[in-house]
């Protein structure tokens, strides 16, 4: 064995519980349960009706399977019994092919039922599980900024995809006929009680314990199956930021513990399946030993009747086969109780989202005009991202249509939140903003965002070639639009020098290009949006000198006749701005041209003069 | 398979002891259908119910022992599994951990991560519940096929017919399924990435108003999705009917032909009822066995995908290093540096030529334009990569000669991109110092600007930070970063543009605070403001790989050159402003 396939030697040499890292784990559970791991939970079983009762009529005739399946089931012991008792014992062969007809018969009917039903079951399922996810994932367009702040995207991505597949998995797994095995397991006492109905008590004598053994397993499972699956989606958070972040623990010569950590979650999550499997072992043993017993039983409590001639041989047979077919969903319980346990789990998530209300909406009736003159308004307006905090306080500024403000502050100063509140991605906390005149949250929200164009500090490309990234699929925008916005804000030069020009497929967020050209193409996209009110946040990360000249001038051209309102980093682009707001820990401190606030020696002087000292002081060190 | 061999010789004792539970199993099942034979004969005799009570009892007591040895036999195998994994897992993690950044970029997380978290359950479910019904089938045949045809071997064979069908069609329906399973994973991929990115883009998608169109094309995979669901239903619903037919039919048979037998007299009702119930015992093995294939093929498959991982070698090789006498000073010498990055078909050279030599304590500034090769200089100190040629130097020792940690624990690192970890803030900080105290933590965060913004955080430094710290700005992730990289104590401080986020005001109280920390230690500044590397006691310029410029501030401003004509842009902006 080579060096490199030997297991490293790391594992045998661990510190047991060297971390106690309860902390860590708090941190890292993506999806804690807050319920106690129910498997069912009739709230939640309404609520999905709700998706499954457009297919209502394939549904019913999917339930109307299972009975015809039973029957067909419950009809081949008695078929032995005729068999046994009219022809075996009795010497007579002529009817034996018959009953063999009939048994024939029955087992095609029990497969076909069984198989129509879960084909159905499934149909059903699929449809209204796609109908779930499209409704989500609607919704979740829906939801404010604010929610996206405090919810990691992969937890979102979560809820959409993994989530919904366990719902899924409950159907397919057949745990929805969980409710019909118990239909079917009465059916099969009411036939042997029908048939004989001390040789049922006889059969069923061991029903306590069996009633015991499988309680006890849900008590002991629930918990445990619980822990698995929180432990696994642990280890497995755990998994994903080690290698995102591999360099840094290289970096910081952190493997060791990484190691430590990673086993003691690894660890925790094998424990936990230890005890499943103890338990699952446990319960299948017990209902196979049941089952035996049970038959002994039976068998012995017969034999007294058949030597005294009150009963025949098949129906020992029949029961024999009966009390066998009794246990058969038994042993599947485990299983199911596990993907039920999961689905109600995921559904109460996927349900907890779908009901987190999309806090900004269009109101009734929206203001929503076929045009946009581009006057925007700020009127004491206060915001706060949560409670009292404020990021902004009494803010009040107009601007004309066709003007251009350039908003400066140090970071903090509460500039990109101000931007936020034009789209209404917030609402405001209190005040007004209004556009045109009227408040943005009387605006029909797309009307409202349709007249205003957004570009912020952090480019965003979709994977995607470089058309659809500028006309961001609209069909309107037509290829010469693309053409002619991309040359306008100087993004056509590099365009044409991609291989695949504007085919050119743009890899995960636009990997591919430099920070420059990501500019430009946000630019392109603004520009074919055509918006009456252009909100920009400049970018601040640097780019080489040619390139900024670029920008420098698609950014005049993307201002031009339109309203602008541009969180400004670059001195030229204040130069070009009529006004400027000077925004100080969420006050509007100055306004007005560069050459007056300059004049005023206030806090923009301040903060020119800072970007001037700095330059000035780290000189004279030098 | 060879490295599956030693995982389970470690458990060969609990192998052996299950190994022998699923024998006892397996045998005493075999009682249970020949004592019912018993049961019913006698009747058939006319015995009394005493005998056949004595023979009911003897059942309860088989199924008594054995629901004990089952129990065993099963939690100790699925166990066994279970413990492989574990094994497995953290082996793989504390390979991946070896692993040079160079493999990082060219595997995407997603695929690692879906091998890690796919391809061990394959496997585990291969150690476990395949093994377990790969000796047990054996078993099971090996008993009942010799005690049916001693009793009838005619019936024997017919009723066995159905069973190799059994075995054909689910193992045929099986690797349909694992087919299906893999292409419905496949579309669940597809639809986790376009959510992924649907979200993460979710303001240019509010703010530009394709909510519609985004859930148009949402829907368009979605129905894929679904299809593709179905397709999988079809053949998973033929499973059990299949099964279920076939092990009645063998039912109909032993009827049929057996019950002329016994109206012929050639077989009694005893042995009827016993052929009834060893088809029972066999019907769920044979269907298990026909499963295990396809987990035996596709356990195989995944191992070997993991095998394709543990092969990746570390590029690092830390058996010339000797131990250090004294500690590094940090004295960095860079000689005729040549590095390119492995990409296929041809190497993609970033560094040439380059010849660098910085004094303990000095510090260097590294300008120039994007891609000039500036991230990777520095990233050849710590051996995040290795020179091509030519050799890179810390106190004139080659930093290969160096043991791993030291060299990396002498360097503090503030990358370009800040990454953080879902953890409190406390603890990102002590991210390469763990044991460090409050007093310290708190040092770091003061020099870093972070006091105030923590003291605002509803937690303070407890606060966590979520996934890749996402509840902080982009310039208090960078603030993070450096002060977890100041916390370490770093004989050489390394800023990869690290405050490109951080506005004009805290950049510059950060410098100021630095100032005093970088007397101490070498330093090495990557950044694009002149007003961050004009104080350096080295500035470089690199263009396309190339030292283009070398000396300090004034030096490069009277070679009239790149540097010269940056400085006088920046100048020149502001003192346009100064109009």
């Amino acid at each position: 064995m080579s060096a490199a396939t030997r297991p490293p030697k790391i594992t045998r040499l661990r510190p047991r519980r060297a971390v106690s890292a309860e902390s860590l784990k708090q941190a890292l559970d993506p999806h804690r349960e807050e319920a106690l791991g129910k498997a069912y939970d009739a709230r939640l079983i309404r609520r999905l009706w709700g998706f499954i009762r457009p297919y209502r009529g394939i549904f019913w005739l999917s339930v109307i399977c299972l009975p015809l399946n039973a029957t067909c089931m419950l009809t081949q012991p008695y078929l032995l019994k005729l068999a046994i008792d009219g022809y075996v014992t009795a010497g007579d062969a002529s009817g034996l092919g018959r009953i063999g007809l009939f048994y024939v018969a029955a087992i095609i009917g029990e497969c076909t039922f069984f198989y129509a039903q879960y084909y159905l079951t499934m149909l059903v399922a699929q449809r209204s599980l796609a109908d779930l996810r499209v409704q989500v994932f609607a919704h979740v367009q829906r939801l404010p900024m604010s929610y996206f702040d405090r919810n990691p995207i992969g937890r979102l991505v979560t809820r959409l995809t993994s989530d919904v597949d366990v719902l899924n998995e409950m159907f397919a797994a057949g745990a929805m006929t969980i409710f019909m095995d118990v239909l079917t397991m009465a059916g099969i006492v009411l036939i042997m009680v029908s048939i004989d109905a001390r040789l049922a008590l006889a059969s069923l004598v061991v029903m306590p314990v069996l009633v015991l053994g499988i309680n006890f397993f849900r008590l002991a499972a629930r918990r445990t199956y619980r822990e698995i699956r929180e432990r696994i989606a642990r280890l497995n958070a755990y998994l994903q930021e080690a290698l995102s972040g591999m360099m840094i623990v290289q970096l910081f010569a952190r493997e060791r513990r990484c190691f430590d950590e990673f086993d003691e979650l690894n660890d925790d999550h094998r424990e936990a399946n230890h005890w499943s499997n103890i338990y699952e072992a446990a319960l299948f043993s017990m209902v196979e030993a049941l089952a035996s017993i049970s038959g002994a039983i039976m068998v012995w409590y017969a034999s007294g009747d058949i030597l005294a001639g009150v009963i025949a041989f098949g129906t020992l047979v029949a029961f024999l086969e009966y009390i066998q077919r009794f246990f058969i969903p038994i042993r599947e319980f485990s299983t199911k109780y596990a993907v039920m346990q999961s689905a109600m789990a995921s559904a109460e998530r996927v349900f907890q989202l779908l009901d987190t209300p999309p806090a900004i909406a269009s109101p009734v009736p929206a203001y929503a005009p076929a045009s946009m003159r581009g006057t925007i308004e700020f009127d004491h307006v206060w915001f706060a991202y949560k409670g009292e905090d404020y990021v902004l306080r009494d803010v009040s500024f107009t601007v004309n249509a066709g003007e251009k403000i350039a908003i400066v502050g140090a970071t903090g100063s509460g500039k990109t939140s101000l931007i936020k509140l034009l789209s209404r991605f917030y609402d405001v906390s209190r005040g007004a903003v209004r556009v045109d005149g009227v408040d943005v949250r009387e605006w029909d929200l797309q009307a409202l965002r349709r007249r205003i164009g957004v570009v912020l500090q952090d480019v965003f490309l979709f994977s995607g070639d470089v058309a659809g990234n500028i006309s961001l699929g609209r069909p309107e925008v037509t290829t010469a639009t693309i053409e002619a916005v991309a040359r306008r804000v100087n993004a056509w030069d590099f365009i044409q020098n991609l291989p695949g020009k504007l085919d050119e497929k743009l890899r995960e967020r636009g990997s591919n290009l430099s920070t420059g050209q990501r500019q430009l193409l946000a630019f392109a996209r603004a520009l074919a949006y055509d918006p009456a009110i252009l909100v920009l946040d400049e970018a601040t990360s640097s780019v080489d000198t040619e390139t900024e000249m670029l920008i420098q001038d698609a950014l005049t051209t993307l201002m031009r006749d339109r309203t602008a309102l541009v969180i400004a980093h670059r001195l030229s682009t204040i130069e070009h701005s009529d006004r400027i707001v000077v925004l100080h820990h969420g006050v509007v401190r100055e306004i007005g041209s560069h050459l007056e606030l300059i004049a005023m020696r206030g806090i923009y002087h301040r903060l020119y003069e800072l970007q001037y000292a700095l330059a000035d002081d780290t000189a004279a060190a030098s | 398979m060879q490295r599956l061999w030693s995982y389970m010789i470690r458990y060969r004792g609990r192998y052996a002891i299950g190994l022998v539970c699923l024998l006892a199993t397996g045998s005493l099942a075999m009682a249970v259908p020949y004592l019912l034979k018993r049961a019913v004969d006698t009747i058939a005799a006319g015995g009394s119910q005493a005998t056949v009570g004595w023979l009911a009892v003897s059942i309860v007591a088989i199924a008594l022992t054995q629901s004990i040895v089952r129990t065993c036999s099963r939690f100790l195998i699925f166990n066994v599994g279970r413990d492989i994994e574990y094994d497995l897992r953290n082996d793989l993690f504390a390979h991946l951990e070896r692993l040079p950044l160079a493999y990082y970029q060219t595997q995407q997380t997603g695929d690692l991560m879906s091998r890690l978290v796919n391809d061990i359950t394959a496997v585990r479910l291969l150690l476990g519940v395949g093994f377990l019904n790969l000796i047990n089938t054996p078993i099971y045949y090996l008993w009942a096929v010799p005690i049916m045809a001693s009793m009838d071997w005619r019936l024997t064979l017919a009723s066995l017919v159905p069973y190799p069908l059994v075995l054909l069609v689910v193992k045929r329906t099986s690797r349909q399924l694992m087919e299906r399973t893999l292409k419905t994973q496949e579309g669940l991929a597809a639809m986790s990435s376009r959510v992924q990115e649907n979200l993460s883009g979710i303001h240019v998608v509010q703010a530009y108003v394709r909510e519609q169109a985004e859930v148009a094309a949402f829907a368009r995979l979605n129905a894929d999705f679904s299809a593709q669901n179905m397709a999988l239903a079809k053949v998973r619903g033929i499973i059990m009917p299949v099964m279920r037919a076939v092990s009645t039919l063998g039912t109909l048979v032993v009827l049929w032909l057996g019950g002329l037998r016994v109206i012929a007299g050639e077989l009694s009702l005893g042995d009827l009822v016993a052929f009834i119930g060893y088809l029972h015992i066999l019907a769920w093995p044979t269907m298990a066995l026909g499963w295990m294939l396809s987990i035996l093929q596709r356990g195989r498959a995944a191992l070997q995908r993991l095998e394709t991982i543990f092969q990746a070698v570390p590029a690092i090789d830390d058996r010339l290093a000797a131990p250090l006498s004294e500690p590094l000073r940090g004295a960095i010498t860079f000689r005729d540096v040549d590095f390119a990055y492995d990409t296929k078909p041809t190497p993609r050279r970033v560094l040439r030529d380059v010849d660098l030599t910085l004094p303990a304590g000095a510090t260097l500034a590294v300008v120039g334009r994007t891609g000039s090769g500036k991230t990777s200089l520095v990233q050849l100190l710590p051996r995040l990569f290795e020179a091509t040629s030519g050799g890179v130097e810390i106190d004139g020792r080659d930093v290969r000669t160096l043991p791993l940690a030291t060299l990396r624990s002498a360097i503090g690192y503030v990358p370009q991109d800040p990454f953080l970890f879902s953890r409190s803030i406390r603890d990102n900080i002590r991210f390469g110092a763990p044991e460090a105290d409050d007093a310290s933590v708190c040092r770091v965060a003061g020099i870093a600007a972070l006091d105030r913004d923590i003291a605002e955080l509803p937690r303070g430094y407890d606060t966590v930070v979520g996934e890749r710290g996402i509840t902080l700005s982009g310039g208090q992730k960078q603030r993070v970063t450096l002060a977890r990289a100041l916390l370490v104590d770093p004989t050489i401080l390394i800023l990869d543009d690290a405050l490109s986020s951080v506005d004009t005001e805290t950049e510059r109280r950060i410098l100021s605070e630095l100032r005093g920390v970088m007397h101490e230690r070498t330093s090495i500044l990557i950044a694009h403001r002149i007003s961050t590397v004009m104080a350096a006691d080295v500035i470089v310029v690199l263009d396309q790989g190339r030292v283009v410029e070398i000396g300090d501030h004034q030096e490069l401003l009277a070679r009239d050159g790149f540097y010269a004509d940056l400085f006088r842009r920046q100048r020149l902006a502001e003192e346009l402003e100064a109009l």
